[in-house]
């Protein structure tokens, strides 16, 4: 009988916005995201008193992950920045200090919140439709046939981690190597539906940086002993696999409900053993020459493979299968017997490889497209942070595959964006509003509140007591260095906008990001040639900011909804 | 241990209780509602503007309070709306109750409540008050809905006879609908969403079986998603099933399916029995056995062409081996309503492998147009193209949010939306009685009330004499010029023509809008008769109005009244014929499937004025009482929906127009689009008022200082 306890009255809080307890809280999370922002971000130490690992990140995953939020405010808030960082893998710091941006912007305003919410959303869709449309002047194509701008891409997320350590040289390799290691997993001769390949990020710890490498196929790690007990296989064709995914200890399998009565002096043991050595006297009459097994493979059925020259490798692991299954091409097999021979499959050659003092067997595949990115770096807390930029490369390459474009990074697009915003609303409010009732007066009072809160995020690029600018034509980002002398001739103090696609030789007017300025009209349509020309642009992915965006906005519309908040202290 | 309360201080404590929920609730009803943040005990968050969920989070404590809880949740479980309605009109009935008790300080007592305050304040009590609401509830409100509510009612079909739905109607529908359901920003977004849907799923002849499959297997029609923008939410065709393949072969053309609901693998025993073992070979002949029998189940299903196989347990590996070997997909671990979902689908029974193994056909496949992967944000779904048995198209939404609290926002309110489809599309039966004794002319029309009442004189004058009293509905004046000469043939009636034409004019403006306009409305709706009142009909018709469609029927009642009736008995309609003494008959008629009304409190104020008429015609104090507390509550509605709204949208502003537009009978003008659901208000209305009478039907609350314990149950003993 369960046991029924008497619940505990919920506690009812009415517009939790305005205590001060939850102000503090998010400008306490808003200070945390904004500092690691960005390439110069400051990096972050998390640890638990209690013992256990120590991590040392600014990337907005780790950073969330550890971080214990209490109040149900701040958890929708962080919550919704993470579900957003793991369908997207890019721009989950930009997300959490748009959002607090916005919040603390608008609650200024004391407008209501159905006025606020209304207008913000007029303005995402604004933004939505102005970045995908054919005139939008901050994203440029991608173009799969040179390397340059995918390179400019990975470029661009390594150096935004800080914690990755990486110097220039390291920085230029891995992205080389993520690169190559994404090319790989795309199929060869691939029509109409594409299915990507897998890449595997093998830890190689203690050992420099540039020494990772990418090989096609797959490495299984195992012990020098083990590796030496192996037998050379010199085979000249393709080598015949079986990939078992059930147990081959010899355990007797399910029996069912009811009972079994084993008489005296019969042994199942035996019995299996038996079915297993017929089991591999078949695999060596098929001219099996690779077994693999995901669980344990009984000793004896080990040895007398080994005796007819067949390799037998057991505790593959589950995490494995699926790309051995895809790379072999075999069936995995769940039967003891009477194996088709339709489940095989085959590798190009197998070898073992020694990496730093780990061992492996290495699996080559006759056609690639799983391969094994081996990743080196001195210590855990950089290489975790390494391997989170690594997949997140990945996947932001991925994403581009499906959605060939790229948005100008350095916070070009962000201050671009809020130029035309701040022109679209002042010059055309009618489009905006159409048929509501908010007044022309709100939306320019939240306009200002939305552009600031994007002018703000990349304000937090920097650190480091510099100032930020922003150009009259184009709109884009220049930041100058904190000990500049005078403000007089701001044309031989800059040198390059945020995303590296302008240079200050051109006539071009400046003005303080933070200061009031006119609206203007930010050029839309990218002349190609500027496009070509640059080799050394920083980017960012267009899917993971559309979403990032809009998130962003849509969280806090949410948050600023919020009436009540009922807190069950169960 | 024991803490009670006086009988008229519970009132006064369901007053404060109420006040503290409609403060809570108030902040998101109606379009400008706000969403609350709950957060489970889990840690999870939930955004909400559900009421039944905000009750339900805040966990109280106080026993009128758990009362009025429980009252909302079965309302919501039959309705899927109006949590959030119920207690702001519950706050406001027991305001009036309350105001009614400290009368020195009263300002809203009317003026009818003063005529009949001595015989008021002899039977003031609650038990008195509620039997008056419940004698309200099953007599009154079903007769005010049928016989003046209804004909302002419009029909969400484009055909009612065919009950055809335009998607411009269910849009204004479920806009007003989601409009209190989801924030601001996602309501239309969402109410497109379900529309999409709803058009996707239903064939021409799909009815409301096709809700009722909805709103059973709502779960499983829905998948959501999290870290994606709401705007990503969409239908898809065909059902999700929230698993992966056990083994997946991409299979084209025809593709057949088996569900299984056991193990395919033969086992060495089954429960019960024994299985012994005696020599080492036995054991390796036996598996031997299993595998080739498994081996050939599976090729036999590959030759029927079966090229799924769903099973409700897991299967072992060699199954899911031999699955594969065959280019057979396999979806394990379903759960049971997944697995009712698809057999109500597509009507298909388990496949259970056949004993003694022959090469016969079999006959619990169903064919598939597709069967896929589907990957949502990285995490793999199977995707299955059912093609339906039945008039439901399967389909699945899938739901996108920033966080799980939204989604779940949003999944609760598109189940709460089909439930009040569900109801939307039910005929509402509504029984009440009408009474025609001298006391209470209150019958069904006004018009007739002070003719009835002339007649009295000489009614009671002459004792005995039986005096046919006539109640009569006509459409128009034409009919009523046919109604005054049948009364004219009448040569037992005192009354004259003169007399008839002489009362209309002098009326009240409204009594002689209630003359038209009840008339007409009363032809407008379909009214039942039952069959015993055929011969009724016959015999006595003294008016029978017709129209040309058969859409429209009669309304008619005509009851004989003796001077020595009055007493109150109730007795059926069937009876009628003999005892010529009834003084009250049951009417039963039904509301069409599809009733609504325009949004924005029209349903309240249209109840309250007719309530209001209707109180005025009241002889009785309990029920003028009742129902002027009752309509007086029902504007708490509007009030809150139009709280923030200043200047031509204020509450008084609208008041008065819709007040204006029903004396001057020009029609109703409302300022928003929406539509809603009269079934949904209606009931709403009865669950308050029952809720209503639970609380006050309370005169002491105890409190049991002991642990909860489980009530057993009678026949779970018995089972043991």
């Amino acid at each position: 009988m369960s046991r029924l306890e008497a619940k505990k009255p919920s506690l009812c809080k009415s517009e939790p916005l305005t205590t001060e307890r939850v102000r503090t809280t998010l400008s306490v999370l808003k200070r945390i995201v904004t500092s690691c922002y960005g390439p110069s971000g400051r990096l972050k130490q998390l640890h638990n008193g209690f013992g256990g690992y120590v991590c040392t990140t600014s990337q907005s995953s780790a950073l969330l992950s550890h971080l214990l939020v209490t109040h149900p405010i701040l958890k929708i808030l962080t919550t919704s920045v993470q579900n957003h960082v793991s369908s997207f893998s890019d721009c989950g710091l930009f997300t959490a200090i748009l959002c607090c941006n916005l919040i603390e912007n608008v609650q200024r305003l004391g407008l209501t919140p159905t006025t606020v919410i209304r207008l913000n959303k007029h303005l995402l869709s604004l933004c939505i439709s102005y970045l995908k449309s054919e005139t939008c002047g901050c994203r440029i194509p991608v173009d799969f046939s040179s390397t340059q701008t995918l390179l400019c891409l990975v470029r661009s997320i390594l150096t935004s981690k800080p914690a990755c350590m990486l110097t220039r040289k390291e920085t230029e390799h891995v992205s080389a190597l993520i690169l190559r290691a994404f090319l790989l997993t795309i199929p060869e001769n691939a029509e109409g539906h594409i299915i990507l390949g897998k890449s595997l990020i093998v830890p190689l710890k203690d050992q420099r940086v540039i020494d990772s490498t990418v090989l096609p196929g797959i490495l299984i790690e195992m012990s020098e002993v083990q590796l030496m007990r192996l037998l050379p296989i010199k085979k000249s064709a393709a080598l015949k696999v079986a990939l078992f995914c059930t147990t081959l200890s010899g355990d007797i399998s399910d029996t069912g409900e009811g009972t079994v009565v084993v008489s005296y002096g019969v042994s199942l043991e035996n019995a299996v053993l038996d079915q297993l050595l017929n089991l591999g006297r078949q695999l060596v009459s098929d001219h099996v020459d690779l077994v693999l097994c995901q669980k344990v493979i009984h000793p004896s059925l080990k040895q007398f493979l080994n005796m007819h020259r067949v390799t037998a490798i057991d505790r593959i692991g589950v995490t494995l299968m699926e790309p051995l299954t895809k790379m072999t091409g075999t069936q995995p097999i769940g039967s003891l017997g009477s194996i088709s021979p339709n489940s095989y499959g085959s590798v190009k050659d197998v070898c073992t490889a020694k990496f730093g003092s780990k061992h492996f067997f290495h699996l080559i595949p006759n056609e690639a497209t799983i391969c094994s990115l081996l990743l080196c770096s001195r210590n855990d807390t950089t290489w975790d942070e390494l391997k989170l930029t690594c997949q997140t490369a990945l996947h932001v390459l991925q994403l581009t595959l499906k959605e060939p474009w790229a948005l100008l990074g350095g916070g070009c697009t962000e201050t671009h964006l809020a130029a035309y915003i701040r022109h679209k609303t002042h010059n055309d409010p009618e489009s905006i509003l159409k048929d509501d009732e908010c007044t022309q007066t709100e939306l320019q009072l939240i306009a200002e509140a939305f552009c600031s809160a994007l002018e703000s995020v990349v304000g937090s690029l920097e650190h480091d007591g510099g100032e930020i600018l922003t150009d009259m034509k184009y709109g884009h980002l220049w930041s100058v260095q904190a000990d500049s002398p005078c403000v007089a001739n701001w044309q031989d103090l800059l040198s390059q906008c945020g995303c590296g696609l302008y240079n200050s030789q051109e006539e071009l007017s400046w003005s303080f990001l933070r200061s009031t300025h006119h609206p203007f009209v930010p050029q839309t349509c990218l002349p190609h040639e500027a496009v070509g020309s640059a080799s050394n642009l920083t980017l960012d992915c267009l899917t993971a900011k559309l979403s990032g965006l809009q998130v962003a906005v849509e969280t806090a519309n949410l948050i600023l909804d919020l009436s009540y908040v009922i807190e069950d202290k169960n | 241990m024991l803490s009670s309360m006086a009988a008229a201080g519970s009132v006064k404590a369901a007053l404060q209780v109420a006040e503290v929920l409609e403060a809570i609730v108030s902040c998101c009803v109606g379009p400008e509602g706000r969403q609350v943040l709950c957060t489970k005990p889990t840690g999870e968050v939930l955004l909400s503007r559900n009421g039944g969920r905000l009750l339900e989070a805040l966990h109280l404590q106080h026993p009128i309070a758990r009362v009025i809880v429980d009252c909302v949740s079965s309302h919501l479980k039959k309705t899927g709306d109006g949590a959030k309605t119920f207690i702001i009109f519950l706050c406001h009935l027991l305001r009036g109750l309350h105001a009614i008790t400290d009368r020195e300080k009263d300002p809203l007592m009317c003026e009818n409540i003063q005529t009949h305050g001595r015989h008021w304040k002899n039977c003031c009590q609650w038990k008195f008050i509620s039997q008056a609401l419940v004698t309200f509830q099953t007599q009154i409100l079903d007769g005010i809905m049928d016989q003046y509510l209804s004909r302002h009612f419009l029909s969400i079909f484009s055909s009612a006879k065919e009950r055809t739905l335009c998607r411009s109607s269910l849009e204004l529908l479920l806009e007003a609908y989601f409009c209190g359901r989801v924030g601001r920003n996602n309501h239309k977004f969402i109410s497109q969403l379900m529309c999409d849907y709803f058009f996707k799923c239903m064939t021409c002849k799909s009815g409301i079986d096709v809700f009722e499959l909805v709103d059973d297997y709502f779960v499983e029609l829905n998948v959501g998603v999290t870290g994606l923008p709401v705007s990503d939410s969409r239908v898809i065709a065909g059902l999700v099933l929230q698993k992966d393949f056990s083994v997946y072969c991409p299979a084209d053309g025809d593709i057949r399916m088996v569900i299984v609901t056991e193990t395919i693998q033969p086992l060495f025993s089954t429960s019960g029995s024994e299985f012994i073992l005696n020599s080492e070979a036995q054991f390796q002949t036996s598996q031997f056995w299993i595998m080739e029998k498994t081996k050939a189940i599976m090729k036999h299903l590959r030759s029927q062409n079966v090229k799924l196989l769903l099973s409700s347990v897991k299967q072992p590996d060699l199954v899911i081996y031999y699955a594969g070997v065959n280019g057979i997909s396999v979806v394990e671990c379903l759960s049971s309503e997944e697995v009712s979902l698809i057999r109500r689908i597509i009507d298909l029974s388990p496949f259970v492998p056949p004993q003694a193994f022959s090469q016969c056909e079999i006959s619990n496949t169903a064919l598939v147009k597709f069967c896929k992967p589907l990957i949502l944000r990285s995490k793999r779904y199977v995707h299955l193209g059912l093609i339906g048995t039945c008039t439901f198209i399967p389909h699945c939404v899938v739901l996108c949010g920033p966080v799980q609290g939204l989604i779940e926002q949003h999944e609760d309110a598109l189940h709460g939306a089909f439930k009040m489809l569900r109801q939307l599309f039910k005929d509402l039966d509504l029984n009440y009685v009408t009474q025609t004794s001298d006391q209470n002319g209150t019958s069904s029309l006004f018009i007739y009330k002070n003719s009835g009442e002339s007649y009295q004189a000489p009614d009671t004058g002459k004792g005995s004499i039986q005096m046919p009293y006539q109640d009569t509905v006509v459409e128009n004046k034409d009919e009523l010029e046919k109604t005054q000469t049948y009364l004219k043939v009448h040569s037992n009636l005192v009354i004259s023509d003169v007399e008839l034409e002489t009362y209309i004019p002098y009326s009240t403006p409204t009594d002689t809008f209630q003359t038209d306009e009840t008339l007409k409305c009363l032809s407008l709706e379909r009214n039942r008769l039952t069959d015993d009142y055929e011969p009724l009909l016959k015999n006595n018709s003294t008016a029978y109005s017709t129209r040309g469609n058969n859409r429209i029927d009669i309304s008619y009642e005509n009851l004989q009244v003796t001077d020595i009736t009055g007493k109150g008995s109730m007795l059926p309609v069937s009876c009628k014929l003999q005892n010529m003494g009834t003084s009250q008959s049951y009417l039963s008629s039904s509301m069409p499937a599809g009733c609504v009304l325009p949004v924005g409190g029209n349903f309240e104020i249209l109840l309250h004025y007719y309530l209001l008429n209707y109180a005025k015609k009241c002889h009785q104090s309990e029920e003028t009482m009742v129902s002027m507390i009752i309509a007086n509550a029902l504007l708490g509605i509007p009030r809150a929906l139009y709280k923030s709204k200043t200047g031509k949208y204020s509450f008084p502003h609208i008041y008065i127009r819709t007040v204006h537009a029903l004396q001057t009978n020009q029609p109703l003008v409302s300022s928003q689009t929406g539509l809603e659901s009269v079934t949904g208000k209606y009931q709403l209305l009865t669950s308050v008022l029952q809720c209503l009478t639970k609380i006050l039907t309370i005169d002491l609350v105890i409190t049991v200082k002991r642990h909860p314990q489980k009530v057993h149950n009678q026949d779970s003993e018995d089972e043991l």
